[in-house]
């Protein structure tokens, strides 16, 4: 999983075409665009990285593939499987294969439930197991996968009896135990003590390498995404402006974004406390309910022109091995993508 | 929360536990009921007058002897006899029935009371032996006691005559002044002699024997185990009423229908509170919107006044009546339950089962209601008071159910039948005290749940 | 603004054995357990330590504001020679607080009023701290308030308008900034920041940070900088005190903790290791560390170092004696037997 080349030898698993989502603020006046046309596809046992700051629309794009919120228009496909089935059935096979990871261990699960009860749901849910002591056998296999051992000890217990490692480990079980195809991690770690980071990471690693699963890891700390993910894609209000493999992405970005973004990442090294970073941005992060036509990045942009303004958005270009972005101007500047 | 926990710091608060104390009394008498009240059969019969004739007409309680300087004899029965049966030559049997009555007090008892049952007729003679020897006769008949009914001899109705010969066995010229319509008959029989027998005469203190002679002249005549009623100048726990009905029984009884208005209306406006609250804030829509305007029509319709109209034009009955309120006091918990469910819908662990594709009942039967179900208990225990006050303040203006024996329902007849213009104060004060008890003991124990199950509602 | 730069070699912060416990129904949960540092003009010292290590509760106890049930119960805080521990709170409120030493607390961006506009909030709490400059500021009349106001902003990177502003118009950072400046308002020697980027985004992050280095370097700010994040603490701190379990596990030079080379780099396990899970940009690395187990219980500690349970190098000795906070390089202390390369750690 470390070269940079995203071309995996699994067939594609999860396809996103063109997925725009519209929220309606304030009382009908703010059409607030959170998803602007994305695009992406997922390989079996692939993780891609979804890196943007507040805004972006990663998280949303998250809920949409979860299903949590209806998309305004485009498609997600899993599997062959089409979100957005209208009969129950379909809906349902959609559903497992699609699980995830929410943020905070401790509110993603009923605090009046205990852990047996919190796995047995998903299997309830869709009706597997025909007995209660084949459900409990399926919870006790994927409690060992997360290393929650020994088994018998931890399923009477209530949330709050564990740490936030262990909700965690917990939270992904949950995700387990329907055997799906992608799984969707929004910030799983963020909410976790740094020492504990690392284990939960490389635990879904693991996990991940196993069972062949896919992630979609949403991020704002883009150095766990170097870590974790095989691509990046880096989004800024509602769209990718840069994707490919992590490695290109941080060494050799090319968006004027991505860099800026990647420069003002803070490092544990020493003697930085007397120099000034150096930030490539201007201003702030336009509202989502006005975005600049154009580039819409063009308003930060320290190498914006006219062309950025006046010529519509720029597409997605690709610049071979897998890494495309949508700078129109990238040759102008001078950077070349390549090391 | 668990069971133990719950049991932990509801046990720390002394209201709750006094609330509690209060309401499991309440349950208890209301359900032993029967065994503890003099007059086992009252809640069928507390309009029957009847029933209720052999008790002294607005008698204060029994204890209050303890506070007044000449204490007036209690209600009582004697039911303990000595028997003798003896056959005459002729065949015909003679069965002898005698019973004590020990009289220490300074009022006689209002009226004594023989009742035989059997069957046939039977001739009877009952005659009073009192302490200083003297005997009076007072009664000389043959009686059907087949008749079904009554069978009784009551010394105030049937022996005036008979007390004025005792006088006048003793006095001439003060039994031709006595009138058999005005004179009190056993407090003549009971007074010492030479007192003045008139108004207030001086009673005789001493054991007194009461005995019945009956006459079976055929074997298809038979004479059961009489008892004589004592009716006393202060009876029971509770005293009279103006309808001789006794006030103790009347309170107990009450407990029941206190009991049952409360907690049945209390729990199914809170139930249908919580489940309207669930849906309409879960499912919005339609749904909500017309539910959030009926709870606005309902809200600001003034409980009171609409009872007593729909009262006073279709006098319905009690359990009409917990209807409407019903129909009113979903509300309370309907607003709370609203706001509750709109803030538990936004949280993670719902959002994560939707996710996995819970349909909303799901979610609501697993993962809102519970969380709701802790403050519907306290909710309901809020609520008990008003209830009932309700229905009180409807009984008592002459609009409730006149047909159960609810405190409102004494309330009511205490005051239209003059309870407080003459002073019978125990009629008055204990279902009112009730009211206010039971209604206390429950916001007591509502306010102990409330402040424990009362869900914070963040999670963490 | 006045010039808040003073070659002094005496520290503007002197803190000895602190100690601050809370006193619950539970028992006392000693929160903080003997630090000790000192802080010199224009120096930043950054706090750092994982959720519940307690640097939060020390950067409250450096203002004299242990919140209850939490007391100070030992130990020494010098800030400009005045002495904390033992204050009375009005002589705190009246000589301390704000004017020698101010706070930046963690969630202050979100602690903003949304009914008053910026002028508002920042009028009160001036009002609150200068109340006789702030009553003739306004005596002057309409402007007044606001060119008191005003120069504060700048000072922050704000413009003016922002006073008419409500909190909800403002960015994340926007909002950091207006807490910081009202942390400023009398020119303090010393402020404490609690985390006060955590919940910002990483570029806004980072111009938040220049913008406190910023005032390092033009006002001779002295700032203690508390945070979970190893990195962001090397972004803006020149020196660093590493915090475990209320104790202090490290206290050096940027150069100490960061520095790649074994023989001037970090001397405690707790910080190497902490380092080595900290996730790295720029460097590739194929695994990240972590370490297993949990922080221990503050209310019963085990018995020598707090750190041994989870310690690698953890022997006998580290499990019953308690290391004491040695000198181990110029102004760079560590506790720890290892670091110490004592003789009974070594021997066993």
């Amino acid at each position: 999983m470390s070269d940079s080349s995203p071309a995996e030898p699994g067939d594609i698993i999860l396809e996103v075409r063109d997925l725009r989502k519209e929220f309606i603020a304030r009382k009908g006046r703010a059409r607030v665009r959170a998803v602007d046309g994305v695009s992406f596809a997922l390989r079996r046992g692939e993780i891609i990285g979804l890196v943007g700051e507040s805004g972006s629309g990663k998280t949303t794009i998250g809920k949409l593939i979860m299903r949590l919120i209806e998309p305004s228009s485009g498609s997600i496909e899993v599997a062959g499987f089409r979100s957005g089935s209208r009969s129950a059935v379909g809906d349902m096979a959609y559903r497992r294969r699609v699980q995830m990871v929410f943020q905070d261990p401790y509110a993603s699960m009923n605090p009046h439930f205990r852990i047996k009860d919190v796995l047995e749901e998903p299997l309830l849910v869709h009706r597997i197991g025909k007995t209660r002591e084949e459900r409990m056998a399926m919870v006790a296999s994927a409690m060992e996968k997360v290393k929650m051992t020994p088994v018998a000890d931890f399923l009477d217990r209530h949330p709050h009896m564990l740490s936030g490692g262990q909700r965690q480990r917990i939270a992904t079980a949950r995700t387990l135990i329907l055997r799906p195809s992608v799984i969707v991690a929004d910030e799983p770690v963020s909410m976790i003590d740094l020492s504990t980071r690392a284990e939960i990471l490389h635990l879904m690693k693991t996990i991940q390498e196993e069972m062949e699963l896919s992630f979609i890891y949403i991020t704002h700390d883009i150095s766990t995404a170097r870590y974790f993910a095989d691509r990046i894609a880096v989004m800024y209000l509602g769209r990718i402006v840069e994707i490919g493999g992590r490695d290109e992405v941080i060494d050799n970005p090319v968006h004027p974004y991505t860099r800026a973004l990647i420069a003002a990442v803070c490092e544990p090294e020493a003697g930085r406390a007397g120099t000034l970073r150096e930030l490539q941005v201007r201003g702030e992060i336009p509202s989502a309910s006005d975005i600049p036509s154009g580039c819409r990045f063009r308003t930060r942009c320290m190498y914006a022109a006219e062309e950025c303004a006046a010529l519509p958005e720029p597409e997605l270009e690709d610049i071979g091995g897998g890494h495309s972005h949508a700078c129109r101007r990238w040759k102008e500047i001078g950077w070349s993508g390549s090391p | 929360m668990s069971a133990g926990e719950f049991w932990d710091d509801f046990s720390k608060s002394k209201t709750g536990l006094v609330g509690l104390g209060l309401m499991l009394a309440f349950v208890l008498l209301g359900a032993s009921g029967e065994l503890l009240v003099p007059f086992p059969g009252a809640s069928r019969h507390w309009r029957d007058i009847d029933y209720w004739r052999d008790n002294p007409l607005a008698a204060p309680p029994a204890w209050t002897n303890a506070f007044v300087a000449r204490k007036g004899a209690p209600s009582s029965i004697l039911t303990r006899f000595k028997a003798e049966k003896e056959t005459r030559d002729d065949g015909v049997g003679i069965e002898t029935f005698a019973f004590d009555y020990p009289f220490a007090y300074d009022r006689p008892p209002r009226d004594l009371i023989v009742r035989v049952p059997g069957s046939g007729r039977v001739p009877l003679v009952i005659w009073l032996e009192r302490p200083d020897g003297l005997s009076a006769e007072l009664y000389r008949d043959q009686v059907d006691l087949s008749g079904g009914g009554e069978n009784r001899v009551s010394v105030t109705r049937d022996c005036a005559r008979a007390a004025i010969e005792f006088v006048r066995s003793r006095d001439e010229a003060i039994a031709d002044t006595m009138n058999a319509d005005l004179i009190k008959p056993v407090a003549v029989l009971f007074a010492k002699a030479g007192s003045g027998n008139l108004d207030a005469p001086t009673p005789l203190k001493g054991v007194y024997e009461i005995k019945i002679r009956a006459l079976i002249v055929s074997s298809d005549f038979s004479v059961g185990r009489p008892s004589i009623i004592v009716s006393g100048q202060v009876s029971g726990i509770m005293g009279t009423d103006a309808a001789k009905r006794d006030v103790f029984t009347g309170i107990v009884l009450g407990i029941r229908w206190a009991l049952v208005i409360g907690i049945l209306s209390s729990s199914v406006t809170v139930v249908a509170g919580v489940l309207l609250g669930i849906v309409a804030a879960y499912f919005g829509g339609v749904l909500d919107w017309l539910l959030t305007r009926l709870y606005e029509l309902i809200y600001f319709l003034p409980v009171l006044p609409f009872l007593i109209v729909i009262s006073a034009i279709f006098k319905p009955s009690i359990w009409v009546l917990i209807a409407i309120i019903c129909a009113f006091f979903w509300t309370g918990s309907f607003k709370t339950v609203y706001g509750m469910t709109l803030q538990i819908r936004e949280e993670s662990f719902v959002e994560a089962s939707r996710a996995l594709g819970s349909g909303p009942w799901r979610i609501v039967l697993r993962h809102i209601a519970p969380m709701l179900l802790p403050y519907s208990f306290a909710s309901m225990a809020l609520s008990v008071p008003a209830i009932i006050v309700y229905e009180a303040s409807v009984s008592l203006i002459g609009l409730g159910d006149a047909t159960i024996v609810s405190w409102g329902q004494i309330l009511e007849s205490a005051l239209t039948q003059g309870a407080v213009i003459n002073g019978l104060w125990w009629w008055v004060i204990p279902p009112g005290l009730m009211i206010a008890l039971m209604g206390m003991s429950f916001a007591f124990l509502g306010t102990a749940l409330d402040k424990i199950l009362h869900p914070k509602l963040k999670t963490r | 603004m006045g010039d808040m730069k003073r070659a002094g070699t005496e520290p503007v912060l002197s803190v000895r054995g602190l100690k601050l416990h809370y006193f619950t129904s539970k028992g006392a949960v000693r929160a903080v357990d003997g630090i000790s540092f000192d802080l010199y003009p224009g120096e930043t010292l950054g706090l750092v330590g994982e959720s519940g290590c307690g640097k939060t509760s020390a950067g409250y106890a450096l203002l004299g504001m242990a919140s209850p049930p939490g007391r100070i119960v030992e130990g020494s805080i010098l800030v400009d020679g005045t002495e904390v521990v033992g204050m009375p709170e009005r002589s705190l409120r009246r000589d301390l607080r704000w004017s020698k030493i101010s706070m930046v607390f963690q969630g202050a961006m979100n602690c903003l009023t949304p009914v008053y506009t910026i002028r508002e909030l920042m009028a009160e709490t001036y009002r609150e701290h200068a109340p006789a400059r702030t009553r003739d500021a306004v005596a002057r009349g309409d402007g007044g308030i606001d060119a008191l106001l005003a120069e504060s902003l700048r000072l922050v990177g704000l413009p003016v308008a922002a006073l008419g502003r409500y909190p909800h118009e403002l960015s994340g950072g926007m909002k950091q900034r207006v807490a910081i400046a009202m942390a400023l308002f009398l020119e303090p020697r010393v402020v404490v920041m609690d985390e006060p980027t955590t919940a910002l985004d990483v570029i806004v992050q980072a111009q938040i940070l220049n913008l406190v280095k910023g005032l390092k370097r033009d006002l001779g700010l002295s700032c203690v900088f508390i945070t979970h994040d190893l990195a962001t603490e090397a972004e803006i701190a020149d020196r660093i005190l590493v915090m475990y379990a209320g104790k202090m596990a490290e206290l050096g030079s940027s150069e100490d903790i960061f520095g790649n080379d074994p023989l001037t780099g970090s001397l405690h396990p707790y910080t190497q290791m902490l380092l080595a899970s900290t996730p790295r940009l720029h460097r590739r690395v194929s695994e990240l560390a972590f370490i297993p187990g949990s922080p221990p219980d503050l209310i019963d500690p085990p018995e020598g170092c707090r750190f041994a349970p989870r310690c690698p190098f953890a022997k006998a000795k580290c499990h019953r004696d308690e290391p004491p906070i040695a000198e181990l390089g110029h102004r760079h202390l560590a506790a720890c037997w290892k670091a110490m390369e004592d003789p009974e750690y070594e021997r066993l």
